[in-house]
C-alpha cells in the first residue's frame, strides 16, 4: 500500500479544525468552566478572593429546602407541558391531516404564537391572566363558569405558566406530526379499511406505532426544553408567588451574583439530571419506536 | 365464490368523469384480468369492488347484492396492493392474523390458518421478522397471505407483480395460475402489462379512457380484436398497420403472420422493404422492415437476414385485419370489405 504522506494524514482534521475549534470554545470548554466554578467560593469582586471548597456547594444544595422545592415545580412543569403538548397537539394534527385549505389556514394560525417572541406572549397573557380586569376572567364570568386567581395564587400559578408554553409551542409539533402522518401511505389504511379494523384500532395499532418516531423525539425535545424554563417564570411571576413557580433555571438565574460557585454546582446537577432522564427515556421507549 | 357486477357506474373526480355508464359483468371463480394504458381506470374499478373509493353512481353488485353501502371490511373481498401496504411496525404473523383478529377469530383457530397459510406461501421461517428486513418477494408474498387467510370470496390485485424483477415475476405468474386453480375463488387482476393479461386471464377486460374495448378471452382478444387499439394493445410486437388510402380505412397483420423470403411471395398481399433494425431474441428474431413511408415489425424463425438487406414480405388474405377511419374493425360482412381488401391486391 502507498505510504501516505503527511498532508494527507492531517487533512481531515484540518478540515474539521475550524468547526472543532468553535465547539470546543462555545460548548467543551464553558461546561467545564462550569463544572470548575461549582467548586469554588466564588467572589466577584476580586477574583483573587476565590476559594476553592471542593464538594461544599454540592453537599449545600441537597440540603437546601428551595432547591427542592424549585426541582418539584420543574418536575410538575415539565410533566404538565410535556403530557398536555403531546395530547393536544396529537389532536390538531389528526384533525389538520387532510390537505385542505381551510386546514391550512387553521394549522398557519395554530404555528403563529410559535413566530412570536416569548417574551411578548408572555406580557400578553400576563394581562390576559389579570383576575381583576384580565379578559380571561372576563369571559369565564359571563359564560357562569368560576373564575381564577391565575398567576397570582401559589395554587393556580404554576398551571397558569403551563398553560402559556403549551399554547406558545403546540403549533411546531403540529407541524412535525401532520408532516409524520402525511408521510404514512394510503394503502396502509385501505389495507386496514379492508381489514375490517375498527377506527380506535387502527390509531392505536398503525396511526401511532408509525409516528412513533417523532412522537419519540418530541418527548425528548421537550423534556429537555421545559426543564430549563426560564423566560415565562422570569416575565410573568419572577419565581413567585411564595416560590410556587421557582423553576431549576430561574432559581440557579438567583445566585447569579450572590453566589457564582453555588449556581453552578445546581447548573451542573441540572445537566446530570437531563442526561439522566434522557438516558432512562432512551432505554424504556427504544423497543417501543419504530423505525424503518 | 362470487360475481361481480357493475351496473351503470360512473366515477367522477374533481369534476372529470374518470369511468362513464359501466356496465360490466365478473363471472364467478373466473380470473379476470383489468389491462389497459395507466389512467384508463383499471384500478379505479377495483377499488369500487373493495370499497375504498366508491363510485359516484350506479351499482356495484356482489353476489347480486348491492354492496354501496356495505364497508370494505365486510364485502369479503381482499386485495394486494402494488406496494403490498404491508403493516411496516408488525412482524410477518401480526400482519396474517390482524384481520383474522379484528374479525374475532379465536387463537387456536388463528394460529393454525396463520401456519398452514405462511406454509402454502413458504413465509414459515419469517413468521416473526419485521417487513423491513424481507425481500420484495417475500413481501408479496405477506400481502398474498394477509389476503388468503381471510378465505375471501374476490380476490383483488392491483399491479402486485410490477416491483418484482422479471424472473420472479414470471414464477410469480405460474404461483398466481396455480392459486386460483386451487381456490377456485375469482381474482380480479389489474395490470398495464399486457403479457401478464395474456398468460393468465379466463377473461381480458381491455379498457381506455374509462370505456372497455373489448371483454374476451385471450385467444379471441389476439385474433378477433375489436378495434384499432386492441390490435395495437395485445400483442409483443404489437400489430403492423398501414394506410389503405381509401376512405381512411387501415389495414393490419400481426408480426409473425407475414412471410419473409429472399424473393417475391406469391401471397394475398406482398411487397419488398429493406431491414432497418434487427433483435434476436433466440428462438426467434423481430425484424423491423420500411416500406415505403412505414415501418412494419417482422418476427422470423429465420436469423440471418442482415440490415440493410431487402427482402420479401407475403400476408395471406385470412391473416389481414381491416379498420375504418373510426378504428373500429371492419368485419367480412360488411358491404365493402372486399373492395377494401381488393386495394391491397396492388399495395
Amino acid at each position: 500500500m502507498k505510504k501516505k504522506t503527511f498532508w494527507e494524514t492531517c487533512r481531515p482534521y484540518v478540515m474539521i479544525g475550524p468547526a472543532m475549534i468553535g465547539i470546543f470554545l462555545f460548548v467543551i470548554y464553558p461546561m467545564l468552566y462550569l463544572v470548575y466554578l461549582s467548586f469554588f467560593k466564588y467572589n466577584l469582586l476580586n477574583s483573587a478572593m476565590s476559594r476553592y471548597v471542593g464538594f461544599e456547594n454540592y453537599i449545600q444544595i441537597f440540603n437546601r429546602p428551595d432547591f427542592y422545592k424549585s426541582l418539584t415545580n420543574t418536575v410538575i412543569y415539565t410533566g404538565g407541558v410535556v403530557v398536555l403538548t403531546m395530547l393536544i397537539s396529537l389532536f390538531f394534527a389528526v384533525w389538520l391531516k387532510k390537505q385542505t385549505r381551510l386546514n391550512y389556514i387553521i394549522q398557519a394560525g395554530i404555528f403563529t404564537p410559535h413566530i412570536i417572541s416569548i417574551v411578548s406572549v408572555s406580557l400578553v397573557w400576563l394581562w390576559l391572566m389579570e383576575p381583576n380586569l384580565g379578559f380571561l376572567n372576563f369571559a369565564l364570568e359571563k359564560l357562569g363558569l368560576p373564575t381564577s386567581q391565575w398567576l397570582q395564587s401559589s395554587k393556580t400559578a404554576l398551571f397558569s405558566i403551563i398553560i402559556v408554553s403549551v399554547w406558545h409551542g403546540i403549533g411546531y409539533y403540529v407541524l412535525i406530526l401532520v408532516a409524520a402522518l402525511q408521510g404514512i401511505s394510503p394503502n396502509i389504511y385501505e389495507a386496514a379499511e379492508l381489514d375490517n379494523t375498527s377506527r380506535f384500532r387502527v390509531f392505536r395499532r398503525i396511526t401511532l406505532p408509525l409516528i412513533s418516531p417523532q412522537m419519540f423525539f418530541i418527548l425528548i425535545i421537550m423534556t429537555i426544553g421545559s426543564f430549563k424554563v426560564f423566560d415565562t417564570v422570569r416575565i410573568m411571576t419572577g419565581g413567585g408567588p411564595n416560590n410556587a413557580t421557582n423553576t431549576l433555571v430561574y432559581y440557579i438565574y438567583g445566585f447569579r451574583t450572590t453566589n457564582i460557585g453555588y449556581a453552578a454546582a445546581t447548573g451542573v446537577v441540572l445537566m446530570v439530571i437531563i442526561g439522566i432522564l434522557t438516558f432512562i427515556y432512551f432505554r424504556l421507549m427504544s423497543k417501543k419506536v419504530h423505525y424503518q | 365464490m362470487a360475481s361481480i357486477e357493475f351496473v351503470n357506474v360512473t366515477k367522477e373526480f374533481e369534476k372529470k368523469d374518470i369511468i362513464k355508464d359501466l356496465n360490466l359483468t365478473i363471472k364467478d371463480g373466473t380470473f379476470t384480468v383489468l389491462v389497459g394504458p395507466s389512467g384508463c381506470g383499471k384500478t379505479t374499478l377495483l377499488r369500487m369492488i373493495a370499497g375504498i373509493g366508491p363510485q359516484s353512481s350506479g351499482a356495484v353488485l356482489i353476489n347480486g347484492d348491492d354492496v354501496t353501502a356495505v364497508a370494505p371490511g365486510k364485502r369479503g373481498v381482499a386485495m394486494v396492493f402494488q406496494n403490498y401496504a404491508i403493516y411496516p411496525t408488525m412482524s410477518v404473523r401480526e400482519n396474517i392474523e390482524f384481520g383474522l383478529k379484528n374479525n374475532k377469530v379465536k387463537k387456536e383457530e388463528r394460529n393454525q390458518l396463520v401456519e398452514s397459510i405462511s406454509a402454502a406461501v413458504g413465509l414459515t421461517d419469517y413468521l416473526d421478522r419485521k417487513p423491513s428486513t424481507l425481500s420484495g418477494g417475500q413481501r408479496q408474498r405477506v400481502a398474498l397471505a394477509r389476503a388468503m387467510v381471510k378465505e375471501p370470496s374476490v380476490f383483488l390485485m392491483d399491479e402486485p407483480l410490477s416491483n418484482l424483477d422479471a424472473k420472479l415475476r414470471a414464477q410469480m405468474r405460474l404461483d398466481l395460475i396455480e392459486l386460483h386453480k386451487k381456490l377456485g375463488t375469482t381474482f380480479v387482476y389489474v395490470t398495464h402489462d399486457q403479457v401478464e393479461a395474456m398468460s393468465m386471464a379466463d377473461t381480458i377486460v381491455l379498457m381506455n379512457n374509462g370505456l372497455i374495448q373489448q371483454e374476451a378471452a385471450p385467444e379471441e382478444i389476439y385474433h378477433e380484436p375489436n378495434n384499432l387499439f386492441v390490435a395495437q394493445f395485445i400483442g409483443t410486437p404489437p400489430m403492423n398497420i398501414g394506410e389503405l388510402g381509401v376512405d381512411g380505412v387501415k389495414f393490419g397483420f400481426r408480426p409473425e403472420s407475414a412471410q419473409t423470403s429472399d424473393t417475391p411471395v406469391d401471397e394475398y398481399l406482398s411487397m419488398e422493404g429493406e431491414i432497418a433494425t434487427r433483435e434476436m431474441l433466440g428462438s426467434e428474431t423481430l425484424y423491423q422492415m420500411k416500406y415505403k413511408d412505414s415501418a412494419f415489425m417482422l418476427k422470423s424463425n429465420y436469423a440471418f437476414y442482415k440490415v440493410n438487406q431487402k427482402i420479401h414480405i407475403g400476408v395471406p388474405e385470412d391473416k389481414i385485419y381491416l379498420f375504418d377511419s373510426e378504428g373500429t374493425r371492419i368485419r367480412k360482412d360488411h358491404e365493402r370489405y372486399s373492395s377494401y381488401l381488393e386495394v391491397l391486391r396492388g399495395y
